[in-house]
């Protein structure tokens, strides 16, 4: 899921500072999933920032609403008819909901009230850890299903660098050396002498660096 | 204001026979729920917005929570209000977890005159 993590206070204040009619707008999707933007998020942001406001001797009316998804134009969309008076929508969603709103509604002013981080995995409650950097040309089946190009520092694709030691990063020493762990994993599946194998120099094109990436499926489109 | 939250659990009487017993200060509003653990971190942010200077919440000892975790749920949740405090260059001491016994009520009042001391102390100039 794509974690985020809200932020601070002090910051969002300052972005509705002189607005007098704020709607936060939570998403039900995967920020909800991390705590960081659900309904539940949404309420205590709310509190928080009318308590901040009221330290500051200031009133600014707060609304509270969380949509399914800010990813799909049949839940933005009225915002348009609904939101368009808010002197400010503060979205909880991720970044692709932030710009899909400003995408679409002309009269919206929407603000972020999250930093998007990355995608990750929930460990355990209240802890993520990131396992894709989405660089559109997936080589898990050469490395025994861990990603070098999300997990390993330098992003390298054929083995660890000189740095790696006793199975660490040496970049973030608690951080398991991915190469460390991609040839555990596949000398265990008997697979280990595949890591002979050279992996091509990539193609960075797919992973953003050509421009924004979109994709189109001709049976899907209306 | 000073306003606190308490299980039935762990104040079995009315928060009003405290403050007519003189047992608890005049400005201490106490408000009993079902469990601790019902209580959300908007509830204790909008106390303070409300015009309460501190805040406290009394739970079962956290070994012997009626609800098994219910005070466990709000020790986190008085965790997160007080970081929202300390985002808002508020003390987090002015918001605090105690616990109690089944039926004791002296923490319960205990817990009222520490925060109330602990607001006077900050009133003080200098």
């Amino acid at each position: 899921m794509i974690i985020a993590e809200r932020k601070t206070l002090k910051e969002l204040l300052g972005m509705i500072d002189g607005c007098s009619r704020v709607l936060i707008l939570g998403c039900r999707g995967c920020v909800a999933v991390c705590s960081a933007g659900g309904d539940k998020e949404v309420a205590i942001l709310a509190s928080a920032l009318k308590l901040g406001l009221t330290r500051r001797g200031k009133k600014i009316d707060i609304e509270q609403r969380t949509l399914v998804r800010q990813c799909d134009p049949e839940y933005i969309d009225p915002l348009n008819q609904d939101a368009a008076d808010f002197d400010a929508v503060l979205s909880m969603a991720c970044g692709v909901g932030v710009n899909f709103i400003a995408d679409r509604c002309d009269k919206v002013n929407v603000l972020p009230a999250l930093d998007t981080t990355f995608y990750g995995a929930n460990l355990s409650s209240g802890e993520w850890k990131e396992m894709c950097a989405g660089c559109g040309a997936c080589v898990l089946h050469l490395t025994g299903g861990l990603c070098p190009v999300a997990r390993c520092a330098k992003s390298l694709s054929n083995g660890p660098c000189g740095g790696s030691q006793g199975g660490r990063c040496e970049i973030h020493p608690d951080v398991a050396c991915i190469w460390q762990q991609i040839y555990d994993k596949l000398s265990g599946l008997n697979r280990s002498d595949e890591m002979k194998n050279i992996m091509p120099i990539r193609d960075w094109t797919s992973a953003g660096h050509g421009g924004p990436r979109r994709r189109i499926r001709e049976d899907l489109l209306p | 204001m000073i306003k606190g939250f308490c299980c039935n659990y762990t104040l079995s009487v009315e928060p009003e026979a405290l403050r007519s017993e003189g047992l608890i200060p005049e400005d201490v509003e106490i408000e009993r729920l079902p469990c601790t653990g019902r209580l959300e971190v908007p509830e204790i942010l909008d106390s303070f917005s409300e015009g309460a200077e501190a805040v406290f919440v009394v739970g079962c000892q956290l070994d012997k929570c009626h609800n098994l975790s219910g005070s466990r749920r709000a020790s986190k949740r008085v965790g997160q209000a007080r970081k929202i405090l300390e985002e808002l260059d508020m003390d987090p001491a002015l918001v605090e977890m105690f616990y109690a016994g089944r039926g004791e009520t002296e923490p319960v009042v205990e817990a009222a005159r520490l925060m109330a001391a602990r607001v006077s102390e900050q009133d003080q100039p200098g």
